[in-house]
């Protein structure tokens, strides 16, 4: 700020015409009635995140190459990245503005990036030195076990981990082929979770059968239970209990086990989920022929699409609109299976219009060996009378997993029925922070709204139409040999360029436009911020106008 | 904080007498940035005569000698001359005039400072009428725009005066036509200007709000779809006049999205802005023609 | 060194001599010899100077404000119509307090076309506020450029060398050409402190409300007065230098003239000759040369007019509607100190020869002429 320079005498002035100082004792900002204020929004995508990502933060990081901290800020919401960014149905993409414009960002591919480079900079996951003294047991490996138990442990609480199986992971392990999430990188995963704190593992230890759930209630200070849906339903047809006949979830268990034999003959599966397309697809890797028996119609099939859409590339064949009828065995061996075909009525409670037999419309089918996937079941033998239940799923209340009893709590498909690995994480997450702020005596954060940011709230003008860059792969012809990991990861050239892509909906990046457009140098560029100089500004909005991302927004001046 | 995208020192300051969302200052403040603290501005009468500042207070920190309105160029090349009789080779001498002071009162001196190919770098800054006193045409007002001296029911017919092809026809080093809406584009600009020896012409779209009858806001939107609706070509003449790149690499958008909210245009029908564009694409392919053709004359 | 030299290169080499730093000039009859000599003379280095090819006289003035407003000491030359074309950029020299040297070639104003000598263009300036020096020598000429840097650059205010068209322009006589090194001790090389320079920045020129504005003229006003004490000062300096001295008027024969005739320019040196011519005839009449009309010398006109009977002025230029213009300014010196009679002859328009007849017939005519006010004389008219 400078005084306005006021000459008494004309022996004080320059004998020319000559200015002797700036203009800064001329406070422009009088002459505003609107003024711009930096105002960060939430951007869609973290909407879209059932884990709460922070996706918009950590894409930003990545563009500054600031890689651990970006992962640090997965690791916030979600401890295992290397593995939902092979798995996720990202319904974060689905929620991703650009999705609007050209193609939305490939986040997935992102977060699988910083997911791996995690796991091969295994320092980056600190060690919890926090020793508090309440414990806590948790049930079920799985990922909203091993979730729940990473964040107590990374608060510093001890955390005894039940898992009935002998090796960690739940369906992670047991449920999803190798051929999209790797044994090797779940092993990685599961250690690097461990490593947060002090987590004991149990395994071959089944809550109900080997320990008691009173146990776990008397000796500890919270439990959670988060133990999946690993059985499967039955078909309710007759000869459904014959040799050939398999659960699809039982099937995977062997092969992710490396138990199964080679199947070559005719497979069928049974089901339109992604269970479903897993079988049917290590089916096929195993040598099997198979067809995919849907009572619906594609369009209703509830597999993640891009699932879908690989089983149709590998060449596995597709039967709608038809379900199992009867078995036939040639003595005790499966061998055709009869089907009833279907026409489609009127939409159930999920919103899927009905499958309705056709009366009198039935095909039989040649098939050496059928797998049924037509959904899980939870296994609740070692607490039903511990927990309330409802349709064989544990009943919570609330958004952080308590069940109706004191020091219990659950989360993930024993809890929503089958649902998403990122689903479980967050359930996981949200459940263990509760019980953090149950021990240390804290409120509960406000719960969060939703969002109206769309493509009319970026300056489109600024962002060239590009395609989203896609994760490489092995061909198809390669992919149906074996089991590798199909799609493989972005290299950093390619992370860098998809990570451009994001508009950083409603978040100040410091893409300096706003500074760079003032036209009265009213906004100031610091070091980790914008500062608006309201001495000076005048109002005009061209900074508000110009923002590609809606991250300034206008008040009224007086307010 | 990430680099800045342009450099950070701030010569012009605030404080200044524009009116809101002027682009006469945005274009000042990116060339300011580019050309550095050793230059020397010489304005003629034009709004930036009275954006510095009143008497004794000036909103630039670099020297400023404020001349008549018709002689921003030879002034600018007296005083280059001078500076270098005084031995001082390293101080950029810049003629900072309106169109205006440019395409009408200027043009005879511009012409001959640029016929001697003086020592200096002459920006125009256009927005496209006599805006500092009260919005009355000037030779760069564009077909159908609405002044105060060519009013609704008598619009200005004649076509904007082809400024670049007249600097061209002078064989000097540089000239360039950019936006304040491409900020990076313009100080590349002005560097490459800085480091030629001879007559440079740069003529700066800056958008008028209060004389387009344009909300504050849109100036750049505005200097940014006049770009690319073809109506300010952004283009660069060097080898003296005989080389011709023409800026292509945008989504061409409409005229019509271009004028909507400009009061300035308001007034125009249907049929007189089907003629308009029309106009601008024969004038979009003649230059592409031009551009085509000096690139293939060998040896130049 | 003596060299027979045309007015116009007297011209010239005087600026060679004051190492004018930057020139811009636009040709203009009959000042062309002036830039055609200084042309050359920077072509082959005997000036270090640069020299701005301007296309117009407007832009000629316009290129000396910028070279000067840089520090640079700026010269140029006119004539008549470009006088008039750069009337705009003459006020911006003073305003901007540049020390600018110009030399303007009286020369008639059209239409219709003259190319002949009369006064009225560099009168038309008088109120501008540039410092007016009347020559009549060719040696006067030379020696009024050094002088007209060293007052400028002193009092911060630019200076115009006037000297008539042809009769002075294009005529030969003998002059005592400057020698640069000498000259450069009597008038050292211009290095102002107010100038522009990014080692200190300030804008020059900006909008002044009435706040200041009459502050500033009050300023350009208090130069020119003091320009009367340093135009004699340097006057006489330039004659410890040189030999010859100079001041703002020059009378001949006054101190006991009845009747004095009021000259300038050319008209001056012809009239001493008819001052000889009727002495010698016993009448007694003398002359007094006005050499400077800006700052105009009230105190030594009126110290040689009060002392005679009746005083003629002779104008070659006319005020339209109100007499020649030394006729008014030697009135407004006169008032108040004397009530002699004061005569106005106005004469030469367009270059027509004042001849030493026409002289006699003006001086018989102030000498016989009872009551000669108010009405303006025309010596010559085909009526």
């Amino acid at each position: 700020m400078s005084k306005q320079t006021k000459f008494e005498s004309y022996r004080e002035m320059p004998i020319r015409a000559m200015t002797v100082d700036n203009m800064l004792w001329n406070e422009t900002g009088s002459w505003r009635n609107v003024k711009p204020v930096y105002d960060n929004k939430v951007s869609p995508c973290i909407y879209g995140c059932p884990a709460g990502e922070n996706i918009q933060h950590y894409i930003q990081l990545v563009i500054d190459r600031k890689y651990k901290e970006a992962w640090e800020t997965i690791i916030e919401s979600n401890p295992m990245p290397a593995v939902t960014g092979r798995v996720c149905s990202h319904p974060c993409m689905d929620k991703c503005t650009r999705g609007d414009y050209d193609e939305s960002v490939n986040i997935n591919a992102i977060e699988r990036a910083l997911g791996d480079m995690g796991l091969d900079n295994p320092e980056w996951m600190t060690k919890s030195k926090k020793s508090k003294k309440e414990k806590v047991a948790v049930v079920g490996s799985g990922p909203a076990g091993l979730t729940s138990a990473f964040y107590l442990a990374r608060a510093g609480y001890s955390v005894t981990l039940y898992e009935a199986e002998e090796t960690l992971g739940g369906v992670l392990r047991w449920g999803i082929p190798e051929y999209r999430l790797p044994n090797s990188v779940l092993d990685r995963v599961i250690d690097s979770i461990l490593s947060s704190g002090k987590i004991k593992v149990k395994t071959g230890t089944a809550v109900g059968e080997d320990i008691e759930f009173k146990e776990l209630e008397n000796n500890f200070d919270a439990v959670f239970i988060g133990v999946g849906l690993m059985k499967s339903r039955r078909l309710g047809i007759p000869g459904e209990d014959c040799k050939g006949v398999e659960p699809g979830l039982d099937y995977l268990r062997k092969v992710n086990s490396g138990r199964a034999s080679g199947s070559s003959g005719k497979s069928v599966v049974i089901g339109g989920g992604n269970t479903a397309m897993d079988v049917a697809r290590s089916a096929l890797r195993k040598g099997s022929d198979v067809t995919v028996v849907y009572r619906r119609t594609r369009t209703e099939m509830p597999a993640i699409a891009s699932e879908i859409e690989e089983a149709e590339k590998e060449g596995i064949k597709f039967r709608f609109l038809a379900s199992p009828k009867e078995i036939v065995t040639d003595g005790d061996k499966l061998a055709k299976v009869i089907f009833q075909e279907m026409e489609l009525g009127e939409p159930d409670e999920t919103g899927r219009r009905s499958p309705v037999p056709l009366e009198g419309k039935t095909f039989t089918m040649d098939v050496d060996r059928l797998f049924t996937a037509i959904g899980e079941k939870g296994d609740l033998d070692g607490f039903k009378s511990e927990v309330d239940t409802e349709w064989e799923l544990i009943k919570v209340k609330g958004e952080f997993g308590e069940t109706g009893r004191k020091k219990i709590f659950a989360g993930g498909d024993i809890v929503t029925g089958a649902a998403s690995v990122v689903e479980a994480v967050a359930a996981g997450r949200r459940a263990a922070e509760k019980i953090l702020r149950i021990f240390n005596n804290e409120k509960d954060p406000p719960v969060r709204d939703g969002t109206d940011f769309g493509i009319e709230n970026i300056n489109t003008d600024y962002f060239p139409k590009s395609k989203r860059v896609l994760k490489p792969r092995i061909p198809v012809s390669e992919a149906i040999k074996g089991f590798e990991e199909i799609f493989k990861g972005f290299d950093e050239q390619m992370l860098q360029k998809e990570v451009d892509r994001c508009f950083s909906c409603g978040v100040c990046n410091y893409c300096d436009n706003c500074w760079i457009y003032c036209p009265d140098a009213s906004i100031i560029r610091k070091d980790d911020e914008y500062e608006i100089d309201f001495d000076f500004c005048k109002g005009c909005l061209v900074c508000v106008e110009e923002c590609p991302r809606s991250a300034l927004s206008i008040e009224e001046e007086g307010k | 904080m990430r680099e800045a995208r342009i450099p950070t020192d701030e010569i012009m300051g605030s404080g200044h007498l524009a009116c809101q969302g002027c682009g006469a200052t945005m274009a000042m403040r990116f060339a300011l940035k580019a050309l550095g603290r050793q230059t020397a501005l010489v304005i003629p009468a034009c709004c930036w005569s009275v954006i510095d500042g009143t008497f004794p207070h000036s909103a630039v920190d670099i020297p400023i000698f404020h001349t008549a309105f018709e002689t921003a160029a030879v002034t600018a090349s007296g005083l280059k001359a001078g500076l270098e009789m005084r031995g001082d080779h390293e101080t950029k001498v810049v003629a900072w005039a309106g169109d205006g002071g440019t395409f009408d009162i200027g043009l005879q001196s511009l012409s001959g400072t640029a016929e001697r190919n003086d020592d200096i770098i002459y920006v125009c800054y256009d927005n496209e009428a006599y805006m500092n006193t009260g919005i009355q045409r000037s030779s760069s007002t564009p077909v159908g725009a609405w002044t105060t001296t060519t009013p609704v029911t008598n619009y200005k017919e004649r076509p904007k005066k082809n400024m670049i092809d007249i600097m061209a026809a002078h064989a000097i080093p540089y000239i360039a036509t950019a936006s304040v809406a491409f900020p990076e584009d313009l100080i590349k600009k002005f560097h490459k200007a800085k480091d030629i020896k001879g007559t440079k012409y740069i003529q700066i779209l800056a958008p008028c709000p209060t004389g387009w009858k344009l909300s504050p806001e849109l100036t750049v939107w505005a200097a940014r779809k006049a770009v690319t609706s073809k109506v300010y070509p952004i283009v660069e003449v060097t080898e003296n006049g005989n080389r011709l790149d023409v800026w292509k690499e945008f989504e061409p958008t409409s005229f019509k999205e271009y004028i909507k909210p400009q009061g300035r245009f308001r007034h125009l029908k249907e049929d007189e802005i089907d003629r308009i564009e029309k106009d601008i694409e024969a004038s979009w392919q003649r230059l592409l023609a031009k551009e085509e053709m000096l690139s293939s004359i060998p040896g130049l | 060194m003596k060299k027979v030299v045309m007015g116009n290169h007297a011209v010239s080499y005087g600026v060679r001599a004051s190492e004018a730093k930057v020139i811009s000039a636009y040709p203009i009859t009959p000042q062309t010899h002036i830039v055609e000599l200084l042309s050359e003379l920077v072509a082959n280095g005997e000036i270090d100077a640069k020299f701005i090819k301007v296309e117009s006289e407007h832009s000629a003035m316009a290129a000396c404000v910028g070279a000067s407003a840089a520090g640079s000491r700026a010269f140029t030359a006119t004539s008549s119509q470009g006088l008039l074309l750069m009337t705009e950029m003459l006020h911006w020299a003073v305003g901007a307090r540049l020390p600018i040297v110009l030399t303007n070639v009286n020369r008639a104003i059209g239409p219709p076309w003259s190319i002949w000598t009369d006064q009225n263009d560099s009168l038309s300036m008088r109120d501008v506020g540039w410092i007016q020096i009347y020559c009549e020598s060719n040696q006067e000429t030379q020696d009024a450029i050094p002088q007209a840097f060293k007052i400028a650059e002193e009092v911060q205010l630019p200076v115009m060398l006037v000297l008539d068209a042809f009769f002075l322009s294009h005529t030969y006589e003998i002059v005592d050409l400057l020698d640069v090194e000498k000259v450069r001790e009597f008038l050292p090389p211009y290095n102002p402190e107010l100038k522009i320079d990014p080692a200190d920045p300030h804008s020059f020129g900006n909008l002044a409300s009435a706040d200041y504005y009459m502050e500033l003229r009050y300023m350009i006003e208090e130069a020119m007065d003091e320009a009367r004490g340093v135009i004699k000062r340097v006057g006489k300096e330039f004659g410890e230098h040189f030999g010859r001295h100079y001041g703002m008027v020059v009378p001949y024969r006054c101190d006991d003239a009845d009747v004095i005739l009021v000259t300038s320019g050319t008209v001056a040196s012809t009239t001493r000759a008819v001052i000889d011519e009727m002495r010698d005839e016993g009448i007694k009449i003398g002359a007094l040369k006005i050499r400077i009309l800006r700052p105009f010398p009230f105190k030594e006109v009126s110290e040689v007019l009060c002392s005679a009977k009746k005083v003629a002025v002779l104008d070659r230029n006319i005020s339209f509607g109100n007499h020649g213009i030394f006729y008014q300014e030697v009135k407004s010196a006169l008032y108040g100190k004397t009530d002699i009679p004061v005569s106005g002859y106005i004469l030469g328009l367009g270059g027509r020869d004042v001849t030493p007849k026409v002289i006699r017939e003006v001086a018989d005519k102030a000498i016989k002429d009872k009551n000669p006010e108010p009405y303006i004389n025309w010596i010559g008219v085909k009526k």
